[in-house]
């Protein structure tokens, strides 16, 4: 059992990670071809995982309905669209489930004015949390955080119009802190985030790092 | 003092409803200006127009339902100066909501600019896979995206007569709400087939994807709806994302002025020897 939980995962995982980090730099016509085949595999584990999302989803809102768990309507409302949008997928304006979705109908309708302004919404609500945090919290305490606040009021003022209308200097500036401290600090941080996204890969793949497969570390 | 710290964040609310209401209503001309790196995109669609004029343009949606109002006019911005100049234009979706939103954009626009499905555009919808369709791409685009939307074979469509992978588009754009371009695009597409590449993304995203542009493996970038608004500006049809400057100008305004009055309590709380 322990060859199946421990050691064949393990060698999965050393076998496709060594091969796929090989080919990336090969142009060679079979490593091509390894790596056409490992992208669509990718891509099935990809679709499987949409599978297990939607499973898991169900099954927690399952769960809240049946226990009656606080907010428990909430779950409903879920089941309820979720069956909605799927009658409207396989009506497909008329056209049935076997033939390609069609860009009209009530799946396409509801889409557009339900999910699409309801989504935009929650997302624009985020405007009027950020000012009110931004008032809060947003204070010149040390040098630093000074720099900080006058930088982010020139890129506020010099990303809309409004700048260019106080003084032609402030959208300069704008660009001028996007192009060079910005820049700047979005590499090194780039640098750092990719450094240690290899380290751990290689952790993974040559095995010293295995809580991924569960169980502890033994 | 007091008061001021502590103010009701409803008031705040109300503020920023009223910085995005009246200039809704109430028509505050202000003057656009491009930045460089929203002009380098238009100028490298008029380059490709003029020195690469048959090989077709790769857009890809990676966008949803929730950044719609910041990704859409500049999806009609570049889809129109596309398609004003007589450009291929092959669209692939790599967020699954995207379909839904961005088919009906481009089925609209190429009606307006006479563009005929097939053979001046196509739409091939969304495949899972991230990266791993982006890698697909690079080796086969009939591979990878084998039908369209439609159901119609890819070597049915001749706007894709003679491009077999991504090197074979003049230009490849990303719509990309979230890190399709610095993560998928750019290392499995861009880096590996070294292809012109542009990209739009939310302006919260902007900034991560300077490095880029300096490297030059962005050719170059709209950012959120002020980038739209500056390409809508460049190419003289005023949208959506014109109209949205105003509220946003004055609303940046409004926080602006709450910042500084959060300031002005605070340093005048901590000269009196209080505690903010």
């Amino acid at each position: 059992m322990l060859f199946l939980t421990r050691t064949l995962p393990f060698l999965f995982c050393f076998v496709f990670g060594v091969t796929s980090w090989i080919i990336y730099y090969v142009p060679h016509e079979y490593a091509q071809t390894i790596e056409r085949e490992f992208a669509l595999w990718l891509r099935l584990v990809f679709a499987f995982a949409y599978v297990l999302g939607l499973v898991s989803l169900l099954s927690l809102h399952w769960a809240k309905i049946r226990q009656r768990q606080a907010g428990w309507a909430y779950s409903l409302i879920v089941y309820i669209s979720f069956g909605v949008m799927m009658l409207f997928v396989v009506y497909n304006d008329g056209n049935g489930p076997f033939a390609p979705q069609e860009t009209t109908g009530p799946y396409q309708w509801t889409f557009i004015n339900v999910h699409v302004a309801s989504s935009a919404t929650m997302f624009s609500l985020l405007a009027f949390f950020i000012s009110s945090a931004a008032y809060r919290t947003f204070r010149a305490r040390t040098p630093e955080a000074a720099i900080l606040l006058v930088s982010a009021i020139i890129v506020m003022l010099g990303r809309v119009p409004i700048g260019a209308y106080i003084s032609d200097v402030i959208p300069e500036a704008m660009q001028w802190l996007m192009s060079v401290p910005n820049m700047a600090a979005k590499r090194g941080i780039l640098l750092g985030v990719s450094l240690g996204a290899i380290a751990t890969s290689l952790r993974i793949i040559f095995g010293i790092e295995r809580s991924y497969l569960g169980g502890g570390d033994d | 003092m007091e008061r001021l710290i502590n103010i009701d964040r409803r008031i705040i609310f109300v503020f920023v409803f009223l910085g995005v209401a009246i200039p809704l209503l109430v028509d505050i001309h202000l003057p656009i200006k491009p930045t460089p790196t929203v002009r380098s995109v238009y100028d490298e669609i008029e380059r490709i127009s003029i020195e690469d004029p048959d090989r077709p343009v790769l857009v890809s949606f990676s966008y949803g339902a929730s950044t719609v109002p910041e990704m859409v006019p500049m999806t009609r911005a570049i889809l129109r100066h596309l398609f004003s100049r007589g450009r291929k234009v092959v669209g692939i979706c790599l967020w699954p909501e995207a379909v839904g939103i961005a088919q009906p954009i481009m089925d609209e626009l190429a009606a307006e600019f006479g563009m005929k499905y097939g053979t001046d555009y196509a739409f091939l919808g969304y495949k899972p896979g991230q990266h791993a369709v982006v890698l697909n791409l690079g080796q086969s685009v009939a591979g990878t995206f084998p039908f369209d939307t439609a159901g119609t074979a890819i070597g049915d469509l001749p706007v894709l007569d003679g491009a077999k992978n991504l090197k074979d588009f003049s230009l490849v754009f990303d719509f990309a709400a979230g890190d399709s371009m610095e993560f998928w695009w750019i290392p499995f597409g861009q880096e590996k087939h070294r292809f012109p590449f542009a990209g739009g993304c939310t302006a919260v995203m902007a900034p991560d994807l300077y490095p880029f542009l300096q490297s030059k493996q962005l050719v170059g970038l709209l950012g959120g709806l002020a980038g739209a608004a500056e390409y809508e500006t460049i190419i003289g049809v005023p949208g959506s994302a014109t109209a949205g400057m105003e509220p946003q100008s004055v609303t940046h305004l409004i926080i602006i002025l709450f910042i500084l009055l959060g300031n002005t309590v605070y340093f005048i709380t901590r000269r009196r020897g209080g505690t903010v």
